[in-house]
């Protein structure tokens, strides 16, 4: 669940990101948010990573209320979501296996379920093969997939996804949405930031538009499930 | 946090160093360098002090005694002068013996002695050496308030050389090492700093997933205390194998062994301990301060 209410981001040097901002998604959406860039989009993101404070109003993520959160809390609210970056993300020095493993290490989670869990999401992201290889030799889509098996390994209530199919081919953007897809209907609320129009018109849902730091469409449309290419 | 998570974060720590071994092994020139300079800057002070001790225990005061004095007032002297703190020992030199000595030195001119005969111009004298040449004024200043006495002959000149030569060398030394650590620390700073740069975005990864900074903290730690420890280990055999051949070649001038004495020079055997334990903890505590110091801006994240 991410609420923001009445949620204004001024940057240091007087640029007016986001504007009086109110939004909520609720548990188990799936949430596209589209706009040029340099609407707004990333601070956004932010806001939610608790990784800048809003200049004024709420921000409210997974039950905790943002502004009460203590420095220290932070790591603690992080664990409730998962991240899918347009640049992965990976660690570099670590295999497939380690870098998924390695969330379920930051919460001291037991070696066997470790084991059973991280292999459990290499087969749900179609990477059995890939595990003990590492980043620099997986293709863009099968780190994408590496990045969403590590988002979805420590089963959080929310994930974001930060134009996730930028760095890939087309072809394959449609299947890591397919993915996200599936989760979502496990339970999962999923928030794609993007700007690829066509692959929002294809799947459709709850798509929020952002302009200027403003939302200026918050709107549920049908999707068309047809390629444009 | 648990037993297993530690040991994979110390796990981590030195797998690091091998994934990240051109960045490790510059860290590890660094510090083995720093250690080596400081190390043997100081090894070269505590040996050149040494020395000069060694040259400074030779100091000697000849006490000349009245001709009219009895044999009695004589070992009451000895008593006396023995009671002076800063006296280390005190030897009776007999005119007797000085005779000898000065026929021997002057073996040349036999002829003047002849003339002599068994008349003896000499008087007794009592040796002396103090133990601190810094109080030597003092302590002749004392021995003039005793009876008995004709004359005190005592090297001054000799002894303001050395307290001067001891002095210049202290401070010598002691700008050339506090400059080393100086440069070293700044090193040291800087090459870790270039390490942990280019694992940013990795500490900004681990941020993410919501690790604390406590964990993503000790591997760094665990590197740098490693790196550190070896450094300390390889300075250490370095500089027990180059030192112990210095002083072989030293040992083997014999002119300057009879100058500054065989035992003011300090085999490895009597600083390994010490040196030891300096550099592998100085190593350890700068490895590890250094790497988890140079990472500590690129948690705010």
């Amino acid at each position: 669940m991410v609420e923001m209410r009445d949620v204004s981001v001024v940057y240091s040097g007087g640029v007016d990101a986001l504007h009086n901002v109110n939004l909520k998604i609720n548990d188990g959406d799936f949430a596209f948010v589209v706009g040029p860039s340099g609407a707004g989009k990333s601070t956004m993101i932010k806001l939610i990573l608790k990784e800048i404070n809003p200049s004024s109003g709420t921000v409210f993520v997974n039950g905790y209320h943002l502004g009460k959160l203590k420095r220290r809390q932070v790591p603690a609210l992080r664990r409730t979501i998962g991240f899918v970056f347009q640049d992965f993300r990976l660690i570099p020095s670590m295999t497939v296996y380690e870098n998924i493993a390695f969330v379920l290490r930051v919460i001291d989670a037991p070696t066997q379920y470790i084991k059973k869990r991280v292999a459990y999401v290499i087969d749900l992201v179609g990477l059995q093969d890939k595990a003990k290889n590492y980043p620099n030799e997986l293709s863009g889509g099968e780190m994408q997939r590496v990045a969403i098996a590590r988002a979805l390994v420590n089963d959080p209530q929310l994930i974001i996804a930060d134009e996730p199919t930028g760095n890939i081919d087309p072809e394959l953007s449609y299947e890591i949405v397919d993915l996200l897809r599936e989760i979502n209907e496990c339970g999962t609320t999923i928030l794609m930031v993007t700007h690829e129009h066509s692959l929002v018109r294809y799947f459709g849902g709850r798509i929020i538009t952002i302009q200027q730091g403003r939302i200026v469409f918050d709107e549920v449309v049908g999707g068309n499930l047809i390629h444009e290419s | 946090m648990k037993v297993s998570g530690l040991k994979y974060l110390a796990g981590q720590g030195v797998e690091n160093i091998w994934k990240n071994r051109m960045m490790a092994f510059a860290s590890f020139c660094v510090l083995l360098v720093s250690l080596l300079l400081v190390g043997v800057a100081t090894l070269f002070y505590i040996n050149i002090s040494s020395m000069v001790g060694g040259i400074e225990d030779k100091n000697e005061i000849i006490v000349y005694l009245n001709e009219d004095t009895t044999e009695e007032q004589i070992s009451v002297l000895k008593g006396q002068l023995s009671q002076i703190d800063n006296v280390a020992d005190v030897n009776f030199y007999s005119k007797e013996e000085s005779f000898e000595d000065l026929k021997a030195s002057m073996n040349d001119y036999q002829m003047l002695f002849d003339s002599l005969g068994d008349d003896n111009p000499l008087v007794d004298a009592y040796r002396l050496r103090v133990k601190d040449i810094d109080r030597i004024e003092d302590t002749i200043v004392q021995i003039e308030t005793l009876d008995h006495i004709y004359s005190i002959r005592a090297p001054m000149d000799f002894v303001n050389l050395l307290m001067e030569l001891r002095r210049i060398i202290t401070v010598v030394c002691s700008v050339i090492i506090v400059a080393l650590i100086i440069i070293s620390v700044v090193i040291i700073a800087n090459t870790t700093k270039a390490s942990v740069f280019a694992r940013r975005s990795e500490i900004q990864i681990m941020k993410y997933v919501g690790a604390t900074n406590a964990f993503i903290r000790i591997p760094f730690f665990v590197e740098g205390m490693v790196t550190g420890f070896l450094a300390g280990c390889v300075a250490f055999v370095i500089t027990w194998v180059s030192y112990d051949s210095l002083v072989n070649l030293v040992t083997q001038q014999t002119d300057i062994v009879s100058v500054i004495g065989r035992n003011s020079i300090m085999s490895f055997g009597q600083v390994a301990g010490i040196v030891a334990v300096a550099y592998i903890g100085i190593g350890v505590l700068f490895g590890a301060l250094g790497s988890v110091l140079s990472m500590r801006k690129h948690l705010n994240v």
